[in-house]
């Protein structure tokens, strides 16, 4: 069965703080991702990406549908999940990157990320020496690991996220703009590793607004408008198209 | 007082006034007078009764209704009470003041006792019955058909950690003695070993934390498991408490940290040479001179020199 | 699935209070939608009603509201100071069984404090004893365990201090010398010393300078993490409730109005009242 199985899955938002404006984010969506497959989510601002992924992760609630996740004790329904329960299986299961460094303590950057790890279910020396590996090959260097994370500049903590998000690659892991701060060299330092997972059998679910970056990784691009799915396909038929680009 | 019969009277009635004024007179003259007590019977059986309930609950304070006595408030009123309230003509009364027979204070309860009761006085332990004490436990020890009542100005143990009379009742209750403990560390910290000389807190029967004021400790390892019964009384405070023989009375101390007594390296009493014994130092008669020791306990040092002087001869 | 791994330290439900007269009849007078706690037709306050919750070992658990929502209520009737009107108070204890708090004594309840449930009160002068040494508040939980062995005392509390962040060369001075949040770290030590399972923070960062809070907030949510304790953080502060929580509950007017898990709640709060706490918090 496939790692990720949504359905009929719909989000609205009901904004009180402005007269009970309600704000429709998602109209039913479908989607599966396979293990080892890499979807892309592609479309223009507003399409419901990033809330289709916060609907997965349930940092936003979905009003209607199912999110079935398959784990290593079967699968599991995210929006009927028991609070408690939903924050295990994000640790153990998910790994979601965004833009952001959520509030983090003061901590160093390999600390951060081996304690991804551990929550993962690596042991302590097991955990830091894949943190240690992980930096390494997103280009922090060492002397960098043990600052406390929230004086690094954006793109270095935007590479922190990804490190922790990976560490131990986790079954799905969901990406948001993952790589929008980095410079050329570190962006693909990123991207090889986001390919490396795929190869590996993760599930990844990614927002891009970097085509290349898209068609680089992508084994589908799913094309978003209105909170509907539009058109699904590989990548250089589908980006060709929204492109225009004529193959 | 009873009416004494004129043997031409049959019965002591009103008819009395019927009678000759010389016989009316021998009628109504009272007897030899028994001694006038301080403290009456009713006062003497609460005492009793907090003594009892003393008994029973070793170390816990029992409150009771202390009574005006002639002798000022912090000057063993709460002892006095208690000696009052035990003896009768068939006991011997030693009183001490600082190991002392002779220090005022001795002398003047000891009279007042003697007085009011028609108990016999004494300066030796084995001929006492009740010792009454303001400092020391006589370096003879008691045995078991005698009673030590020791006089003492402040019976609450816990009493520099708190002041709340409700919180101290409920740490009593509930065998909170975690501020004292922490008093005791802090004392450790501050001066490396714990610092109290009188009044040092014991655990006694294994529940009740108690002030051993006003002994030295030097007499408190000779509380624990004693032949003989202690009673304390605090006349100001209106409290009494007791340790029955045979009861463990153990110094709160920390585990690391033995409880130590007062010892002076080298000290030996001037007049009978002890050294094994609590000794109290006299200040030098003349500046500059030096200072020496003596017994404490002036009656047992009295004895030894006498044994010394005839061993001598 | 994955229920069976948790161990559920403290489960709350239908925790109340009511004050004043007490009439039980004020509960449904009073409430978010009638916009006050306070009964109209009498002078029963319903401080709080219908609180239900649960917190496992390693999980922290916030109560986010502001003054008069009821989350202090709720927080002392955990810790015993405020006697509950209704409800039940589960406690799963360090020896693996459970009681239901409110049915204890206070006698029972204070003896629980000493190593199965402790309190960061947000003023650390509630929590301390300022005329005492750092070590020695250390000294007075720990003594009340039954630990007796002075160096065996000191060990643990330097561990503590250390692990608390407290230079160890403080350790002898009266607590009433140190900074708000020095004091603060001492309280947090005190309340770990004899490894209780629940730990509840009131306002824990509260009244200190923004620098020296954050530093405490990182030292608690990373004490939470690698202790394994379960944790309960009663704050009006989103920050803090976004910090070391990782669900958490929103309180208006005595009762729950929201619950879920925490970046939920901030990112796509549902309930009117939760929007307007966010809109305010992220302004």
């Amino acid at each position: 069965m496939s790692v990720l199985s949504i359905r009929d899955l719909r989000k609205h938002f009901v904004l009180h703080n402005v007269g009970g404006r309600r704000v429709d984010a998602l109209h039913g969506i479908d989607l599966d991702v396979e293990a080892g497959e890499h979807v892309a989510l592609a479309g223009s601002s507003g399409a419901g990406k990033s809330t289709l992924l916060k609907c997965v992760y349930r940092t936003d609630l979905p009003t209607a549908g199912t999110v079935i996740v398959d784990t290593d004790d079967g699968p599991v329904d995210v929006t009927a999940l028991a609070d408690a329960d939903l924050v295990t299986l994000r640790g153990r299961a998910f790994g979601y990157v965004s833009q952001f460094l959520r509030a983090e303590p003061r901590r160093g950057a390999l600390e951060i990320v081996a304690r991804a790890g551990q929550a993962r279910g690596m042991d302590r020396d097991e955990a830091l020496d894949a943190a240690a590996s992980a930096l390494g090959r997103l280009g922090i260097d060492e002397s960098l690991w043990d600052v406390y994370a929230s004086v690094l500049s954006g793109g270095e903590k935007q590479r922190v996220n990804l490190a922790a998000g990976t560490i131990s690659p986790p079954r799905l892991l969901l990406l948001d703009e993952p790589v929008s701060a980095l410079d050329p060299s570190n962006r693909d330092a990123a991207l090889d590793l986001i390919a490396d997972l795929t190869d590996q059998g993760v599930a990844v679910l990614g927002v891009f607004h970097d085509l290349d970056a898209m068609r680089r990784l992508a084994s589908r691009v799913v094309l978003m408008r209105d909170g509907r799915i539009d058109r699904v396909g590989p990548p250089d038929v589908v980006l060709d198209e929204l492109t225009g680009v004529a193959r | 007082m009873t009416l004494v019969h004129d043997d031409e009277l049959d019965t002591a009635t009103p008819a009395v006034a019927a009678m000759p004024e010389s016989t009316v007179a021998s009628s109504l003259t009272p007897p030899e007078p028994e001694p006038v007590g301080i403290l009456d019977e009713h006062a003497k059986r609460e005492v009793r009764r907090a003594m009892l309930s003393a008994v029973c609950i070793p170390g816990y304070q029992v409150p009771f209704g202390s009574r005006e006595m002639p002798v000022a408030r912090g000057w063993g009123s709460g002892g006095l009470q208690i000696t009052l309230a035990l003896v009768g003509a068939d006991d011997v009364v030693k009183v001490i003041d600082q190991g002392d027979d002779e220090g005022v204070n001795a002398v003047n309860l000891r009279r007042l006792i003697t007085d009011t009761t028609g108990a016999e006085e004494t300066t030796e332990v084995d001929e006492a019955t009740v010792i009454q004490t303001r400092h020391r436990i006589p370096e003879d020890e008691p045995t078991d058909d005698q009673v030590l009542v020791l006089q003492v100005p402040v019976p609450e143990p816990l009493r520099g950690v708190e002041r709340d009379m409700m919180e101290l009742a409920r740490m009593h209750a509930e065998a909170d003695y975690a501020r004292m403990w922490v008093s005791l560390y802090e004392d450790v910290v501050r001066n490396g070993v714990i610092t109290k000389s009188t009044g040092y807190p014991c655990l006694v029967g294994g529940r009740y934390v108690m002030a051993t004021t006003p002994i030295p400790r030097w007499d408190v390892p000779r509380l624990h498991q004693s032949p003989f019964l202690s009673l304390f009384g605090a006349g100001r405070e209106r409290r009494i408490y007791a340790v029955p023989p045979l009861t463990d009375v153990e110094p709160l101390t920390f585990d690391d940290i033995p409880f130590e007594v007062e010892r002076t390296e080298g000290a030996t009493c001037s007049l009978c040479g002890a050294t094994e014994a609590y000794l109290v130092e006299v200040p030098a008669s003349r500046p500059g001179g030096e200072g020496r020791w003596t017994c404490s306990d002036t009656a047992w040092c009295r004895r030894r020199r006498e044994q010394n002087a005839e061993e001598a001869s | 699935m994955i229920s069976t791994e948790r161990q559920v330290v403290l489960e709350v439900r239908g925790l109340g209070k009511l004050f004043g007269d007490q009439d039980p009849g004020a509960v449904v007078r009073t409430g978010p939608e009638l916009g006050t706690a306070k009964d109209p037709q009498g002078n029963t306050v319903v401080a709080a009603w219908d609180v239900d919750f649960e917190v496992a070992a390693g999980e922290a658990f916030g109560v986010i509201g502001e003054s008069g929502s009821g989350k202090s209520t709720v927080m002392r009737m955990i810790a015993g100071d405020v006697t509950a009107s209704a409800g039940t108070v589960r406690l799963r204890k360090r020896d693996r069984s459970r009681v239901d708090l409110l049915g204890l004594t206070p006698s029972e309840r204070r003896a629980l404090r000493i190593d199965e449930l402790s309190i960061v009160h947000q003023d650390p002068a509630d929590g301390l004893d300022l005329r005492v040494t750092a070590g020695g508040n250390i000294a007075d939980p720990l003594t009340a365990a039954g630990w007796r062995n002075f160096g065996q005392i000191r060990e643990r509390a330097a561990e503590l201090l250390t692990r608390t962040e407290v230079p160890l060369d403080r350790m002898d001075d009266l607590v009433k010398t140190f900074s708000g949040g020095m004091k603060q770290r001492v309280q947090l030590a005190r309340a770990l010393a004899n490894n209780p399972p629940l730990v509840l923070f009131d306002e824990p960062t509260t009244g200190l300078d923004a620098s020296v809070a954050a530093g405490v907030l990182d030292l608690i949510r990373d004490l939470i993490e690698s202790l394994g304790i379960a944790a309960v953080v009663v704050s009006h502060d989103f920050a803090v409730i976004e910090m070391l929580t990782s669900r958490c509950m929103v309180m208006q007017h005595g009762r729950m109005v929201e619950q879920g898990v925490t970046d939920q709640l901030l990112e796509d709060p549902i309930a009117p009242y939760t929007q307007r706490l966010v809109a305010a918090a992220r302004a």
